[in-house]
């Protein structure tokens, strides 16, 4: 909290609606009013790459069956991700495990800003979500060939990894399958844009992540009763 | 041309790099080196409600087959589309069918100016392919509930029903209905963001899509008989 005053990344806020239909905010409620009467084992929070996550046929086949909640907003900084969870967009559950994958979109902000957001939503999650373990998703690189976003995207990569392990209950999981070839090149059939995944894409990430809640539920299931 | 002064969703213009990785210019270049590559029939330009349509299955099932390129760049207004549509996009190929699905994300712009972005691009393509059969699909409603765009997108709709008779080899295909419920609402089902189709929502206005390009291209006059000979 007090983190806000010098890191913009680390300033809850909300996603203004300069469209003028108020999709963020309607999809915000909608996140709490849906989550009422569920109980999620896993939730996943964060940004584009997870919204569409949900709309690929790999949501239903791996993390469904993990009974899952997917909470992505497009366009989201770390500051989106904290004001929503601030605001209670997790009020009426208790995941074992919270997935979040949010920085890629936090233009402007440095790496060590970014790595500071991230961390300020781990620790929001901690004071929250007590029970639950909190993976961290490695940012992907992006663009067609190198750019400044791979380069600042791999920092906060390598800040993350060196500082999480410090924090209780939270890890951090590159789940970069190597999705820049030796030339450099990213390709289309990876990132239909060179940011967003495709089918075949996610098809190549989500296998690590979904090995990873499983042996965390199962290490949840053995810390049991 | 002489509209172009006056409307600025007519006058081509290229998206600034603004995020800093040129995306859209990447993404641009791709189409372009597509079109000396590959001999599509048809071929779709738009914003993100074209190039998501290729993530799903759909596009796979009904539109791959008819040999269809997919130009869509999400966040395109109707001045981006023209831009590449000048500046290569059109080349070496010679589709039978183009279909052109953009104009929600100009919020810079009055519905009156969004109507003329895309009779520009219909014109455009009148005259760099004057063998096409431009299909221009209507905006979608959007938003939870009740909205200043909604009104503005039916508007644009209203605009082109009237417009578009004027022009050649073009008309509007309106998939608009059955998104908003009785309550004013559209569900999450449809849009999953209240802007963006799901596959269920994508199902929805490919299948008049779909029968609408078949009947064009069988209307097509042919180039089949030499292939069959």
């Amino acid at each position: 909290m007090s983190d806000g005053d010098r890191n913009p990344a680390a300033a809850p806020r909300p996603l203004a609606d300069v469209q003028g239909d108020g999709r963020w905010l309607a999809l915000h409620h909608r996140f709490i009013a849906d989550s009422k009467d569920k109980e999620p084992e896993v939730v996943f929070i964060g940004d584009a790459l997870v919204q569409l996550l949900q709309q690929f046929e790999i949501w239903r086949e791996l993390f469904s069956p993990l009974h899952a909640l997917n909470f992505g907003l497009g366009g989201d900084g770390t500051q989106h991700v904290l004001w929503r969870l601030q605001q209670g967009e997790m009020q009426h559950i208790w995941p074992k495990i919270v997935v979040v994958w949010v920085g890629t979109n936090n233009h402007g902000h440095t790496a060590e800003q970014v790595a500071g957001g991230i961390e300020a939503i781990v620790r929001l999650l901690q004071e929250q979500q007590p029970q639950a373990r909190v993976v961290v998703l490695g940012l992907l690189p992006r663009g067609q060939g190198p750019n400044p976003l791979r380069e600042r995207n791999r920092r906060v990569n390598e800040l993350l990894q060196a500082r999480l392990p410090r924090l209780p209950n939270a890890c951090f999981l590159d789940a970069d399958p190597g999705f820049v070839h030796s030339d450099g090149a990213i390709s289309h059939h990876d990132m239909y844009d060179y940011l967003h995944l495709t089918r075949h894409g996610y098809a190549r990430l989500c296998p690590r992540l979904h090995a990873l809640l499983l042996r965390l539920l199962g290490e949840c299931q053995g810390a049991g009763p | 041309m002489s509209q172009g002064d006056s409307n600025p969703a007519a006058v081509p213009h290229a998206a600034e790099d603004i995020q800093g990785d040129d995306r859209w210019m990447s993404q641009h270049n791709r189409f372009v080196l597509d079109c000396k590559d590959k001999e599509p029939d048809v071929l779709f330009v738009g914003d993100s409600m074209v190039q998501l349509l290729q993530q799903y299955e759909i596009w796979r099932e009904l539109f791959s087959p008819l040999h269809a390129l997919n130009f869509g760049i999400g966040g395109d207004t109707t001045a981006h589309v023209l831009w590449r549509l000048k500046n290569g996009e059109l080349e070496n190929i010679k589709p039978k069918v183009i279909v052109v699905w953009v104009g929600t994300n100009n919020h810079e712009n009055t519905a009156e100016e969004v109507a003329g972005g895309i009779e520009a691009i219909v014109r455009l393509i009148n005259t760099r392919q004057p063998q096409a059969k431009v299909i221009v699909l209507s905006l979608l409603p959007r938003g939870e509930k009740p909205n200043p765009l909604r009104q503005k997108n039916a508007k644009v709709n209203q605009l082109l029903k009237a417009s578009l008779p004027k022009l050649a080899s073009v008309q509007l295909l309106d998939v608009s209905g059955g998104f908003v419920h009785s309550d004013g609402a559209i569900s999450c089902h449809d849009m999953f963001d209240f802007l963006h189709l799901t596959g269920g929502g994508y199902a929805k206005i490919c299948k008049p899509l779909h029968e609408l390009i078949m009947q064009l291209l069988e209307e097509t006059p042919e180039e089949k008989q030499a292939a069959l000979a």
